[in-house]
C-alpha cells in the first residue's frame, strides 16, 4: 500500500511540475496526459518487445515526447498564447485517438507486460526534478522565465527570444510527463489509452499554486491522497476539485496564476503597482 | 452511397458548426475560450432526454432545452467569466471554464450514469424518409440541417444588421470604449453567452435525436472538435464556423466511407494545427472585426 503511495504521488508531483514548467514561460498546456501517454506507450514497447532498461527506455521516450511537443508547439507559439492552448487540446485528443487506432500496442485494449518501476526509481525522479527545479528558481535563467511570462514584448525588447523560451519550456514540459508516463506505467504493468490521458494534471499544478515551485507537488499530492483517505470521496473526484478550483480562481482571482511572489528573490518595490492593461 | 454520405456529412457538418458559432461568438466578444461549452452542448442531450421523459412533446423538448441551456450559459457566464475580464486572464477564464465543465461531466454522470442513454420519440419522426431524385434521406436530418442552418442564418443577421449585433460587436472591439458610449457590456456578456450556450444545447438536442442516444462524452470528443474547427474557420468569425464545420462534417463522412474512421479526430486537429502555422486568423479573416493580433 505504502508502495503505491510513493509512486503515485511522486509521479502526479513530476506531472504536476511539468505543467509548472510550462506556465514558467506563460502558457497552459492541456496536453501533458498526451505526453504522459506517449512516454507510456514508447517506453513500454522499447522495454517489452525490445528489451530496453527502463531508465533507458523512459528517458528515449521523454525525449521524443519532448520533440513532439516543440515540433507541435512551434507553429502554435509564433502567435499567441491562447493559440497554443488549442494546439494542447489537440495533441491530447490526437494522441489517444492514435494509440487507440495502432493495433500494434493494443488499441483500446491497452498494453500491457512493463515492470520495473521501484519506489525508489520515483523517489529519484522526483528528487532530480526537485534539484532541478529548485537550482532553476536561483539562477539567471529564472528572471528570463519571469520576464517572457509577464511581458513578452518587453522581454523580446531585452533580447530575449520569447518562442525560443517558450518552446524549450514547454518541450522540457512534455519531457518530464512522458518520464513520470512510463514510470508510471512500468508500475501498473498495463495501461489502456483512457487511463493514462488524464485530463487533472493541470489541476494538480493549479490547486496547489503556481507561484513557486512548492506549490505544484502540494497540490498532487493533496488530489492523489486525500480520496484514499476520506471514504466516498473517490466517487465525487471531479465535482469536488472542480469546485475547488473554481472557488479558489474566484477568491483569488489573479492569486494562482497571476505570480505575485515569483520566486523567493522577487522583492516587492515600494508604491509599485500591478501593470494596468487596456 | 457517396452522395448519401456526402448530406450525411452535411447534416453533421451543421451540427459542428452549431457549436462552433457558440466558441466563436464567444472567443470574439470576450476574447477566451470557454471550455463549458461542449459540456452545455452534452446536457442539451440529456435535457431533450429528460423532458421527453417527463411527457414532454418535441416542440416543448426542443424549447426547453434551448432555454436551460441558455440559463447555463448565464451561469457559466457568471461564475466562469465575470471576475476574469481583463485582457491578461484569458488562462484564468480557461481553467475556470475548463473546471465548471468537470462539475458538469461529473454531475450528469451522477444522473443519469455513464452509459448512453436512449432517446426515443413517439411515431415514425426519427426513421422516416423521404427520396429525393434516387436518395434517401431522413426528414430528421433535412430538419437537423435546415434548422440549424436558419438559426445560423439568424445570428448573422442580428450580428450583423441589428443594433444589438452592433452592440456586440462594438464589445468585441473594445470592452472600455464600448462602455463609455454607453453600453452595458455585462449584459452584452450575458447576451452572448444565452445565445451561444442555446445553440450549444440546440446542437446537442440534435445530436441525440439523430444517433437515438445521448451520452456523456461527447462534450469531449464532438464538442472539443467543434473548438479545433473554430480555430480552422478563423477565430471569432461567424462565416469561418460555418464553413469549417460544414468541411469538417463532409471530410469526416468521406473518411468513414473510405474506412479511415479512426484518424478522422486526428485528422482534424493536425489540420487545424497546419492552419495554425500558415493563417493564424484562420481561413477566413474576421466578421466580428478586432484590431489586427499581435
Amino acid at each position: 500500500m505504502i508502495q503505491d503511495y510513493i509512486v503515485f504521488v511522486g509521479v502526479n508531483i513530476v506531472l504536476a511540475w511539468s505543467v509548472y514548467v510550462i506556465l514558467l514561460a506563460g502558457s497552459l498546456s492541456f496536453a501533458n496526459g498526451g505526453f504522459m501517454a506517449i512516454g507510456a506507450y514508447v517506453s513500454g514497447v522499447l522495454t517489452v518487445k525490445f528489451g530496453f532498461p527502463l531508465v533507458i527506455a523512459a528517458l528515449i521516450s521523454g525525449i521524443a515526447a519532448g520533440l513532439i511537443g516543440v515540433l507541435a508547439g512551434f507553429p502554435a507559439l509564433r502567435t499567441r498564447g491562447i493559440y497554443l492552448m488549442l494546439v494542447t487540446v489537440g495533441i491530447a485528443v490526437s494522441v489517444k485517438a492514435v494509440i487507440e487506432s495502432i493495433d500494434y500496442v493494443g488499441g483500446i485494449q491497452g498494453f500491457g507486460g512493463m515492470v520495473g518501476t521501484t519506489p525508489w526509481h520515483v523517489v529519484g525522479l522526483v528528487g532530480l526534478v526537485g534539484g532541478g527545479l529548485a537550482l532553476l528558481s536561483r539562477s539567471p535563467l529564472q528572471r528570463i522565465l519571469d520576464a517572457v511570462r509577464e511581458d513578452e514584448l518587453s522581454a523580446a525588447s531585452l533580447g530575449i527570444n520569447p518562442i525560443y523560451v517558450k518552446l524549450t519550456c514547454f518541450g522540457v514540459g512534455a519531457f518530464l510527463a512522458a518520464v513520470a508516463g512510463s514510470f508510471y506505467a512500468h508500475y501498473l504493468i498495463h495501461v489502456s489509452p483512457d487511463q493514462v490521458l488524464s485530463v487533472f494534471i493541470v489541476l494538480y499544478a493549479v490547486l496547489g499554486g503556481t507561484n513557486n515551485m512548492w506549490g505544484p507537488p502540494i497540490g498532487a499530492a493533496i488530489m492523489t491522497l486525500t480520496p484514499e483517505f476520506v471514504r466516498g470521496l473517490e466517487a465525487w473526484r471531479p465535482t469536488a476539485f472542480g469546485v475547488v478550483i473554481l472557488c479558489l480562481l474566484l477568491i483569488r482571482p489573479d492569486g494562482l496564476l497571476a505570480f505575485r511572489i515569483a520566486t523567493t528573490r522577487t522583492k516587492v518595490v515600494a508604491g509599485s503597482k500591478p501593470k494596468q492593461s487596456t | 452511397m457517396l452522395a448519401e454520405q456526402i448530406i450525411n456529412g452535411v447534416v453533421l457538418g451543421s451540427m459542428y458548426a452549431l457549436i462552433a458559432q457558440g466558441y466563436t461568438l464567444v472567443f470574439g466578444v470576450l476574447d477566451k475560450l470557454n471550455f463549458a461549452h461542449g459540456e452545455i452542448f452534452m446536457l442539451g442531450g440529456f435535457i431533450c432526454v429528460a423532458s421527453i421523459a417527463l411527457g414532454a412533446s418535441l416542440p416543448i423538448a426542443i424549447l426547453v432545452t434551448a432555454i436551460i441551456a441558455g440559463l447555463l450559459g448565464l451561469v457559466v457566464e457568471f461564475i466562469g467569466f465575470r471576475k476574469f475580464q481583463s485582457p491578461d486572464a484569458h488562462l484564468t477564464a480557461a481553467l475556470s471554464s475548463f473546471a465548471i465543465g468537470l462539475v458538469i461531466i461529473d454531475l450528469s454522470q451522477k444522473i443519469w450514469g455513464a452509459e448512453s442513454v436512449a432517446v426515443t420519440l413517439p411515431g415514425t419522426l426519427q426513421t422516416a424518409a423521404v427520396s429525393i431524385g434516387g436518395l434517401r434521406i431522413v426528414v430528421l436530418r433535412l430538419a437537423i440541417l435546415v434548422i440549424s442552418l436558419l438559426l445560423m442564418l439568424a445570428l448573422y443577421v442580428v450580428v450583423t444588421r441589428s443594433s444589438l449585433g452592433r452592440r456586440i460587436r462594438a464589445v468585441a472591439e473594445s470592452p472600455t470604449k464600448a462602455a463609455l458610449f454607453g453600453i452595458n457590456v455585462t449584459r452584452i456578456n450575458q447576451q452572448v453567452f444565452f445565445v451561444a450556450s442555446m445553440m450549444a444545447g440546440l446542437a446537442g438536442l440534435a445530436l441525440a435525436l439523430r444517433t437515438g442516444y445521448a451520452s456523456s462524452d461527447v462534450g469531449f470528443t464532438f464538442g472539443l472538435k467543434a473548438l479545433a474547427i473554430m480555430a480552422i474557420g478563423g477565430m471569432g468569425d461567424l462565416r469561418g464556423a460555418l464553413i469549417g464545420g460544414l468541411l469538417i462534417g463532409v471530410l469526416e463522412a468521406l473518411a468513414f466511407h473510405w474506412g479511415l474512421g479512426q484518424l478522422a479526430d486526428v485528422f482534424v486537429w493536425l489540420l487545424m494545427i497546419v492552419i495554425l502555422l500558415m493563417r493564424p486568423s484562420g481561413l477566413f479573416g474576421t466578421l466580428i472585426s478586432k484590431e489586427v493580433r499581435a
